[in-house]
């Protein structure tokens, strides 16, 4: 029972301002709902920025950072991500400065004994390390060793670089230097076999560039001459990402890579997605026994085991000389993939067809073109949306794993898959070359399944709110 | 039940059909010479390599005796080496490859039924999200990435116990195949977590769960005999797809870890141009995977107990 | 009918919300009814209503979160409901009180035999071996005239007709002799003949065991059979309350009038037209401030729009809530009882 004592005024009909069927909300359109929702849903969001953000990174980058993908920087292979790097230039003709020793000791001395004093004569640098030792009396040669750790005993030197005969106690080491630490080590051979004393000299190598390669590079001024900059340092071409073994540039390739990668991953999609619609909506709105047809075809198409098909196809469509290999890469992902959207949208149309307000539409007498327009491609869209980007990673997945395995993009061309192929061989010493084309193709299949997820939870129907 | 077997036989049979016949029209639209990298140096030679290996007869007779030998479950002698023939190749590599598939398969359904039911029961807490989480990981990187990763793992593992506790690579004992079959089951678990877990999530909303609790059973009784039993069939379903997968996925797994199995050597014939070898092991392949198929819908008639009846109705 | 002595199911003033997408739902708005033993109460009411989320919430059933109690009580034999813990509330749910549910397909675990489902109730309730407790679900099968109860309880619930399977719901519901059936329209996924035949087993049993029934139903016509007192509710609250034929021959809210209204009469053969409630029911995010139902109502007044009608006490045990029984209120002509 209520406390309020009401008036006779409070007993007056209410008719003038009745509100039966009030519409108390904005009325949204389906695509409006949709993307009002996808803007709630942050990992979507944040998805659709990462997917923006590649795009901008493959199709301006390029134009941003103009270093050639293929251009091989053999002074800096397998470098790490640095901003930039000093090298110390030197002459082209590197002075052999090199110790020969002629008094030949005859008096035998201690089969044990070392060769004393290994010295660096010059700067060690990687266009060359240059070695003397103190000679050893008695000794038939010395051999000399270079290791990447420090030798634990006369078995673990490393890599044996050269014997020399008595004379000789001093070396240029050429081979393959990489700005980093190493241990030689020189050991005297006495009769044929190697003395168990050893003699072991720490050395850093420091970058070095040749006058000449710097000057092709650009990296000097045009009046510089030998004299006025050997010895000097100069500041290097910049790797932010680093470069790979041979030396290329890997923000440059990720860049051209993601052309590759995004071009197949977008384009077959976009293509084999239009294929499946127009396939199944053929087989859908016409029914009966061309339906029957269509589909059983689609089936036997659906059964060919996906991987083996496309490495097979890959190889029937050939390579003509100078191709990337996308091309074929691209058609046999198109004839492998379409049942799957032929079948979905199939199913979407067969339902769509029954539905009553197609009855009402054709009641009214819309034309078979009006209602396929008007009411059966809306309708399907959103599951071709969300099946579009859902079919994305597959396809980027799809051409990493074959140009993994060496049946995809042609060398020169990079991809992110080939780049994984690149990069897993050196991962122990260089893990970079590894991580960062797997990182890009993590990221970009991860954007593209959040975004997916996203579409998918914005569209259906059941989570509609504002009952 | 029967006629159902038979008729997915049937059907089966004709896949395989299509399977190889494709197979074939494609490696015969393959450009260039089979025999180029071959040292068929004078014509003779070559004459009789053409005789050998049938290519000396037009085309769609080449087709008929191929079936026609599939039929026999002969797949002809290897391209590249002479004196094998791609039955002892497959029979020799295959075995490799299934050990491998099974124990990843093992990992991943078993994985996967436990941690998507983990994340069912943990909803909206710290488990749902770390696994779930793990899952996002797992389905976007690549599956020679966590090859790589796998065999990186089992280096600091050996260097950190001072011995060599796994193998790299190779194949021989049960320590080789441990780390690559997890990593071959990685992905495919990832994928069933997933869906175990949404399929968890629906049984908890049906009728028959409010039943369940209407009725005053405890949550463990419910979560284990009502729950997780109607929760396990979908993820059967697609243990078809599932074997699938891991079948191909197992090409770069024996790769990275270099392991003897069909796979590698699939690959190997692929960049060897190895025609009958290339051919062999898709139909193979092929019709493994029909078959596979074909089992794991009738196993699934054998656990629902609602296609068993309706089956042998029909 | 009401009997004198504690009621089976006493509920007091029960508010319930759901936490939504789109804010908070007032499901649930202070209801209040009783039911005693060998008593059916119908609760009516459209889709919405509240009128399944009541019951729903005193068993304990309704998913927390979203959704939470948030005032009232509800008492079964005395003993309080709202508030129990998950095992106290298993002590009770399938022992005291059982329930059925609508569609009887989707009710039963599609992978388990119905006799394994019915004896499960026993085994935790009474602690019987589980052998034991099949035998007993087959004499309850029987009980529910399930012919040939003893092959039936060892299949599987997609091998029963829909009606069959109801009996086999209320069988389960049974299986403890509970002294409260919670019948959530048990009858509205069913045919017409079926429907008949459920509702006569219910009854039987319900002589036989002498329990209360709560049926909650929107069918006119069931209430009308099966009902000794009927809460009619509205946007979420009981708008009028008391014996079925108070409800069906002194209607005094215009809402239950309006459902009369709606529902086709045997003995009414000069009309033919059904009349519709004009609108729809209010949008439970944000009821209307006064009288729930003022936006519908023919007799809206200017009152009913600012301010809650309280209860009026109509007759013996008949109340209802509407600004027109105020003292104050202008004369209601006499409601011709034909008229609707």
């Amino acid at each position: 029972m209520s406390s309020y004592t009401p008036t006779a005024a409070d007993f007056q009909p209410l008719d003038a301002a009745r509100e039966g069927d009030r519409i108390d909300r904005p009325s949204l359109s389906y695509w409006q709902d949709v993307w009002r929702r996808l803007q709630s849903n942050r990992r979507a969001l944040a998805s659709l920025y990462i997917v923006v953000g590649l795009l901008l990174f493959t199709l301006a980058g390029p134009l941003v950072w103009r270093v050639d993908p293929a251009l091989q920087d053999l002074e800096q292979v397998s470098q790490p991500p640095s901003l930039g790097r000093t090298a110390l230039v030197v002459a082209d003709s590197a002075p052999t400065t090199s110790l020969t020793h002629t008094a030949i000791s005859s008096a035998a001395a201690s089969r044990d004994s070392a060769p004393n004093k290994l010295r660096l004569l010059g700067t060690p640098h990687s266009e060359g390390v240059s070695l003397a030792w103190d000679p050893l009396p008695g000794v038939e040669a010395y051999q000399l060793y270079r290791h990447e750790y420090p030798p634990r005993d006369a078995d673990d030197l490393g890599l044996p670089l050269v014997k020399l005969m008595p004379h000789e106690v001093s070396y240029r080491d050429l081979l393959r230097l990489e700005t980093r630490q190493y241990y030689y080590s020189v050991v005297g051979v006495y009769d044929g076999e190697e003395a168990r004393a050893y003699t072991t000299l720490p050395v850093q190598v420091a970058q070095a560039i040749l006058f000449s390669e710097a000057q092709y590079r650009g990296l000097l001024g045009s009046d510089a001459t030998p004299e006025s900059v050997v010895g000097s340092s100069i500041r290097l071409e910049s790797h932010p990402l680093g470069t790979d073994y041979l030396g290329r540039d890997m923000l440059a390739r990720l860049m051209w890579g993601a052309r590759t990668s995004l071009f197949i991953g977008i384009c077959a999609p976009l293509i084999f997605v239009s294929m499946g619609l127009a396939y199944g909506g053929l087989a859908g709105y016409s029914g009966g026994r061309l339906d029957d047809v269509m589909m059983r075809f689609a089936d036997f198409v659906i059964a060919l085991p996906f991987l083996l098909f496309m490495i097979l196809f890959k190889i029937a469509f050939g390579l003509g000389p100078g191709e990337s290999g996308i091309g074929p890469m691209l058609l046999a992902l198109v004839l492998l993939s379409w049942p799957a959207t032929a079948r979905l949208v199939r199913g979407q149309v067969l339902q769509i067809r029954e539905e009553a307000y197609i009855a009402a539409a054709r009641m009214m007498g819309a034309s078979a073109p009006y209602l396929v327009l008007r009411h059966i491609l809306p309708n399907v869209m959103g599951v071709l949306l969300v099946s579009l980007t859902f079919a994305i990673p597959t396809a980027i997945f799809t051409e990493a794993f074959l140009s993994f395995i060496g049946m995809g993009v042609v060398p020169p061309t990079p991809s992110w898959g080939s780049m994984c192929n690149d990069g897993i061989r050196t991962m122990l010493s260089h893990p970079h070359e590894l991580l960062f084309p797997a990182l890009f193709i993590s990221s970009t299949v991860l954007a593209f399944n959040l975004l997916g997820d996203g579409l998918r939870d914005a569209m259906d129907a059941r989570m509609r709110s504002g009952t | 039940m029967g006629s159902y077997i038979a008729r997915r036989l049937l059907s089966g049979v004709i896949t395989i059909w299509f399977i190889a016949t494709a197979t074939f029209f494609g490696m015969h639209a393959v450009p260039g010479d089979p025999l180029l990298n071959d040292k068929a140096v004078t014509p003779e030679i070559r004459a009789n390599l053409e005789r050998a290996y049938g290519l000396d007869k037009p085309v769609p007779q080449q087709y008929l005796i191929f079936l026609g030998n599939m039929l026999q479950g002969d797949f002809g002698i290897s391209f590249t080496q002479q004196n094998r023939r791609v039955n002892d190749i497959i029979a020799e590599h295959f075995p490799v490859s299934a050990t491998l598939g099974v124990l990843a398969l093992l990992f991943a359904a078993g994985g996967g039924i436990v941690f998507g039911a983990l994340t069912a029961l943990f909803r909206g807490r710290l488990p749902d999200y770390l696994i779930m989480l793990l899952v996002i990981v797992a389905v976007s990187v690549p599956s020679f990435v966590f090859a790589g990763l796998g065999q990186l793992a089992i280096l600091q593992l050996n260097r950190l116990v001072g011995f060599s506790l796994l193998p790299v690579a190779g194949w021989g004992s049960l320590s080789h195949m441990l780390v690559p079959s997890l990593v071959l089951g990685l992905g495919t678990m990832a994928y069933l977590t997933r869906l175990m877990r949404s399929s968890m999530l629906e049984v908890a909303e049906t009728d028959y769960i409010r039943t369940a609790r209407a009725k005053g059973l405890t949550p463990q009784r419910i979560f284990f005999r009502h729950q997780l039993r109607n929760a396990i069939l979908p993820v059967v379903t697609v243990l078809g797809p599932a074997i699938a997968a891991i079948t191909t996925g197992g090409f770069v797994v024996e790769l990275v870890f270099a392991i003897p199995g069909l796979g590698r050597y699939f690959v190997q014939a692929v960049q060897q141009l190895d025609y009958t070898v290339i051919m062999g092991t898709t139909v193979f392949y092929g019709a493994f995977l029909v078959l596979m198929v074909i089992a794991v819908d009738i196993a699934y008639g054998f656990i629902d107990p609602r296609i068993q009846v309706n089956k042998s109705l029909s | 009918m009401s009997e004198p002595g504690v009621p089976v199911l006493s509920v007091k003033d029960l508010e319930v919300e759901f936490d939504t997408f789109g804010g908070v739902v007032r499901a649930v708005r202070g209801v209040s009814y009783d039911v005693h033993a060998g008593e059916t109460l119908a609760v009516v009411g459209e889709s919405g209503c509240g009128k399944s989320v009541t019951v729903q919430a005193l068993m304990g059933l309704i998913p927390m979160p979203p959704g939470r109690v948030v005032g009232g009580s509800a008492k079964l034999l005395g003993q309080e409901l709202i508030g129990l813990d998950q095992a106290q509330l298993n002590a009770v749910r399938g022992a005291d009180m059982g329930m059925i549910f609508q569609d009887p397909m989707t009710s039963l675990n599609p992978t388990m035999r119905v006799g394994d489902q019915i004896a499960e109730t026993l085994v935790v309730h009474r602690g019987i071996t589980r052998d034991a407790a099949l035998k007993e679900a087959v004499r309850l099968l029987e009980r529910t005239r399930i012919p040939e109860a003893a092959q039936r309880a060892k299949q599987f619930p997609f091998e029963f007709s829909g009606g069959m399977l109801q009996r086999v719901m209320i069988s389960m519901s049974l299986a403890c002799t509970p002294k409260l059936l919670i019948a959530d329209e048990p009858t509205t996924a069913l045919d017409v003949t079926i429907q008949d035949q459920v509702l006569e087993l219910m009854r039987e049993i319900q002589r036989e065991d002498h329990m209360a029934i709560v049926l909650i139903t929107h069918d006119l016509g069931v209430v009308a059979r099966m009902a000794d007192r009927v809460a009619v509710m509205y946007a979420g609250e009981v708008v009028e309350y008391g014996s079925v034929d108070d409800i069906f021959y002194r209607a005094a809210h215009p809402y239950t009038q309006g459902l009369k209204q709606a529902m086709p009469d045997m003995h009414q053969h000069g009309k033919d037209r059904l009349e519709a409630i004009p609108g729809s029911p209010p949008d439970l995010f944000a009821p209307p401030p006064g009288c729930a139902y003022h936006p519908r109502c023919p007799h809206a007044m200017q009152i009913c729009k600012h301010r809650d009608p309280g209860q009026y006490r109509v007759g013996d045990a008949h109340y209802a809530s509407c600004w027109r029984l105020h003292e104050e209120a202008p004369a209601i002509a006499a409601e011709d009882s034909h008229a609707g």
